[in-house]
């Protein structure tokens, strides 16, 4: 996978995959009520190397008679997904069976090469595809955040300090940033 | 009022995840397919004129993956179509103001599209950009709250930090303080 999919760091994988009729109601319930369960949100983005990832139903495409509704699927992540198979087929299993599974023909994981096979085959290439900051990791991209919000209140707190007392609050900031340096 | 809960599915701390389906308008598939593949990537994209867009997709389908013995049928499309995605900071109507008046590139995907208004009559761009998206279904991000300049902004401090870390090493405090006070 590459061209259209690959942006500096950043891979896009995109899938659009058919949905059983009798399976909708289920689908569509599903996405909605996991929007609002926070520890499903963590569930889903326990991978540190996912930073945004969407799920839509699309019933229907203008113009088209379609025997299925269909599951639009977009993750964007580090690095190409082959190396992540692994983790999903076997961390995740459940999650995917439930969500991919209301189709036809899905591999339910593990193990995780059939998987990676109905990948491969489902994936859309080519197009054109941007990240505003794809040089950078997911784990870059938080790790900055956390290091902010610790120097903006290191900052704060070593205002006014003398020098003593302030590198004592600078080898205390080092000490709980260390982490995401 | 009824949009703003509408918008509520694409949508999660900051971030929203536009996602349009559009029909290629029949026998121009090849030469869009030839035009997106051709466009600048990276700092030279289009896309990097917007300072409030995290993520952004384009790409064209002309068929449909048929599932082997288990899936009923053959879904067969009849057109081509064009996907069309977008994560951004903020609401949607000021991005597609953005995406307007900035990326003319705009008029080279969608105008090989059915019913695509153009960029003039901004009202109706976004009237169209609303009648292609889809229906709002879950959107999950590892950086729900962080905007683009604010995650640019981040990386640059953490890089400075490191750089300051390194070379303060070894410092009395008085040193450390005056550095301190000099590069941030």
């Amino acid at each position: 996978m590459t061209g259209g999919n690959v942006a500096g760091r950043m891979t896009g994988l995109t899938l659009f995959t058919p949905v059983r009729r009798r399976w909708l109601w289920f689908l569509w319930l599903g996405l909605r009520v996991t929007r609002h369960l926070p520890f499903m949100a963590r569930h889903i983005l326990q991978f540190n190397f996912i930073k945004f990832v969407r799920w839509t139903i699309v019933p229907r495409l203008d113009g088209e008679k379609l025997r299925y509704p269909y599951l639009f699927f977009e993750s964007n992540f580090d690095g190409p997904w082959q190396h992540y198979i692994d983790a999903f087929a076997y961390v995740i299993p459940l999650d995917i069976r439930v969500t991919w599974g209301r189709g036809p023909g899905f591999p339910a994981p593990p193990p995780a090469e059939p998987l990676k096979a109905w990948i491969a085959r489902n994936s859309m290439e080519g197009g054109t595809y941007y990240c505003a900051h794809a040089e950078h990791s997911t784990r870059e991209v938080n790790n900055a955040l956390a290091v902010r919000d610790r120097f903006e209140r290191f900052r704060r707190d070593s205002a006014g300090l003398d020098a003593a007392a302030f590198k004592a609050e600078w080898e205390r900031f080092l000490s709980d940033a260390q982490a995401h340096l | 009022m009824l949009r703003r809960i509408f918008d509520r599915g694409h949508r999660v701390g900051s971030a929203y995840a536009l996602t349009t389906f559009a029909r290629v308008l029949d026998g121009r598939a090849d030469e869009l397919e030839a035009y997106l593949a051709a466009l600048p990537r990276g700092a030279e994209s289009p896309f990097a004129r917007i300072g409030t867009l995290h993520i952004a997709r384009v790409q064209l389908f002309r068929e449909l993956v048929h599932q082997g013995p288990a899936q009923k049928g053959r879904d067969v499309l009849r057109h081509a179509h064009l996907a069309f995605t977008s994560t951004i900071d903020g609401d949607l109507e000021p991005y597609l103001d953005e995406l307007a008046a900035k990326v003319p590139e705009a008029d080279e995907w969608w105008g090989r599209c059915v019913g695509y208004p153009g960029r003039g009559d901004r009202s109706a761009f976004r009237r169209y950009v609303r009648s292609i998206q889809a229906p709002p279904g879950l959107f999950r991000s590892a950086m729900p709250n962080a905007r683009v300049g604010e995650v640019r902004a981040a990386l640059a401090l953490r890089s400075r930090v490191i750089d300051f870390a390194v070379s303060v090493q070894g410092l009395d405090a008085d040193a450390l303080h005056a550095r301190f006070r000099e590069t941030f």
